[in-house]
């Protein structure tokens, strides 16, 4: 099984120039497969259709996170309201500004190991999966891969196994 | 080999020309930023080795044109101090207990910080203090929601103020001691009187300009009042190990003069006791921690420096200093307070002090050719001079964004946090803070040594 097999084709996608809050918005009522159920992180392309980033929702976190609290513990020194305050000032900030830079994609025709390789080496839950231009085609989850090793091991119909 | 080097008369030759031109080119290069100060030190002084200006032996094991080994192990033990006391969390309580001194209100607490900083900074380097102190400006600023500006700046020139105070508050003070073997007690006498004056100025001046402007409500002020400092420490029993060992080390640079001890046998004394009462089997994190490329620029320039004093260059520019101020000591105090002033504005303080410091000794020796030792360097009328190079060199550092490190940190912290300080905003503070406080020195230096003489 490669990963063309298992991953789900690009449906939505984030531009750079998108502000956080319509970032939010879409991965909220982004659809997996059929269903419109959210999800965790989504894909940032440029014009050229090119892969800029990825943003999670780490990032999302790190965007209401101030810098000076990781600079000294200060999370005791807290106060209630302070995420929602800083979130409503952040919500017009660019995804560029908040995404995560470094993007480790997979060739559609690359054997499922090789994306186990980088999904454990890389600690990521999502691959961008591209075609021979560069082009995103779709999206690896780990979840989708979990689903093809549990087939595999109850004997299920795998195809591409020999 | 003192005596030898003042009799000899040099001679502009090909030497003198290639070091005098290592000199300018490296403090140029420095001056552009263009590449990074600790690689153009450290290429200038294999450049002063490899023409053969200073012999290695010369660089290494001379005092008079080598490496400064008390400056750097000073600065390594106490940044090695600093790092084993950072998690134990009494730098947050410290920070915290003062906001809460301040009950919340916004210019209180401004001035609070304001002298704590200069306090800490007295004890610590500036850049330390100003890492320490600088997060938790920014988040009680957003706990008031007040601009987080006033307190950055006004936290980045209480450094500096406070760093002229003491021996080890400011490497141009760390310097100026040990070329001119003054211990940490001379500092505490005769500037950190100036100083405590300087900052009722200073408190002053921050009450002018910002006093009105920092308003907040009352259920903001809450926020503060129910933090609660001691959460802030997480290791108690390292924290009274720390306390333990720093009040020996206090104690042994108020008493080094007197037990003939080196301040940075005193530091590295502490940082040894400290690190074996840590009992961590891991020294590498605390150590990888010290701030190696400022080590490695005081180790390059004071091979680059020792190459024009070799040559001649700084004797020559210390004749034309003399020449110009006729060699009336007052006159020479003031321009190097006031030069030395503007000049660490623009340019880091430390190959300023680094320069000025064979310069000034060079001008001892032409002035008393027949003494040397303690006595000529702490002649009673040359003393003046070392206090005004290092009020004009520490106090200098205020005049602009790049005046001194604890500046460029400040202004990065500020950008990070989206308020951006431009350079002209930077200047539009501290180059009259800088002013004042030169003009304070000023009085402070005609009135003791001059009038008064005392």
């Amino acid at each position: 099984m490669r990963a063309r097999d298992l991953m789900i084709p690009l449906q939505e996608y984030l531009r750079p120039d998108n502000t956080l809050k319509e970032a939010v918005n879409l991965l909220r009522m982004a659809k997996r497969g059929e269903e419109r159920v959210g999800v965790k992180g989504l894909p940032v392309i440029d014009e050229k259709g090119r892969i800029v980033g990825m943003l999670s929702m780490r990032d999302i976190l790190r965007a209401v996170f101030p810098f000076y609290l990781s600079m000294m513990e200060l999370g005791d020194f807290t106060w209630d309201g302070m995420v929602e305050a800083i979130a409503k000032r952040s919500s017009n900030r660019l995804v560029k500004d908040v995404m995560s830079r470094v993007v480790i994609t997979i060739h559609e025709d690359a054997p499922l190991m090789e994306c186990v390789d980088h999904i454990i080496k890389h600690n990521i839950k999502r691959l961008p999966v591209i075609d021979k231009d560069g082009r995103v085609v779709g999206m690896l989850y780990e979840r989708d891969i979990f689903f093809a090793i549990t087939k595999a091991m109850l004997d299920e119909d795998t195809r591409g196994t020999e | 080999m003192t005596h030898e080097s003042t009799s000899q008369p040099f001679v502009m030759d090909t030497a003198f020309w290639t070091a005098t031109a290592i000199f300018l080119l490296a403090y140029a290069t420095i001056i552009s930023e263009k590449v990074h100060k600790t690689i153009i030190a450290v290429f200038g002084a294999g450049l002063i080795l490899i023409f053969k200006i200073l012999h290695q032996h010369e660089a290494f094991h001379v005092e008079e044109f080598g490496i400064d080994w008390n400056v750097i192990f000073l600065l390594v033990s106490m940044m090695i101090i600093i790092n084993l006391m950072k998690p134990t969390g009494v730098f947050e309580y410290i920070a915290i207990k003062s906001a809460k001194w301040g009950k919340g209100d916004p210019f209180r607490i401004l001035a609070i910080f304001a002298v704590v900083t200069a306090v800490l900074s007295a004890f610590l380097d500036n850049v330390t203090t100003v890492l320490l102190i600088t997060p938790v400006t920014l988040l009680i600023a957003d706990a008031l929601e007040v601009d987080p500006i006033p307190y950055l700046i006004s936290c980045a020139l209480a450094s500096n103020i406070g760093g002229t105070a003491t021996l080890v508050g400011d490497p141009p003070n760390i310097m100026i001691a040990s070329k001119a073997r003054l211990d940490f007690m001379a500092f505490i006498y005769h500037l950190t009187p100036v100083v405590i004056v300087i900052m009722v100025f200073y408190i002053f001046a921050l009450k002018l300009i910002w006093g009105r402007r920092l308003i907040t409500r009352d259920e903001l002020k809450q926020r503060i009042m129910a933090m609660d400092e001691r959460e802030a420490i997480k290791d108690p029993v390292m924290l009274k190990k720390s306390l333990i060992v720093l009040a020996i080390v206090l104690t042994g640079f108020v008493f080094h003069g007197m037990l003939h001890l080196q301040p940075a046998t005193v530091a590295l004394f502490g940082a040894g006791l400290l690190l074996l009462l840590s009992k961590t089997h891991e020294p590498h994190h605390i150590l990888a921690e010290v701030e190696w490329p400022t080590i490695f620029f005081f180790m390059g320039l004071f091979i680059i420096v020792g190459g024009v004093v070799k040559v001649g260059l700084i004797k020559w520019l210390s004749i034309k200093m003399l020449e110009l101020t006729q060699g009336n000591l007052f006159a020479t105090s003031m321009v190097v307070m006031w030069f030395s002033a503007f000049a660490s504005a623009v340019v880091d303080n430390i190959p300023y002090v680094a320069t000025m410091n064979p310069l000034i000794i060079d001008m001892a020796r032409q002035l008393w050719p027949n003494l040397s030792g303690v006595h000529l360097l702490q002649h009673p009328d040359l003393m003046p001079l070392w206090w005004s190079l290092a009020l004009g060199a520490c106090l200098g550092g205020n005049g602009t964004a790049i005046g001194a490190s604890a500046n460029v940190i400040v202004v990065g912290m500020s950008e990070k946090a989206g308020r951006k300080i431009s350079f002209m905003k930077f200047m539009a503070y501290g180059m009259p803070i800088m002013i004042m406080t030169v003009a304070v020195s000023t009085i402070y230096v005609w009135l003791r040594y001059y009038v008064l003489k005392i």
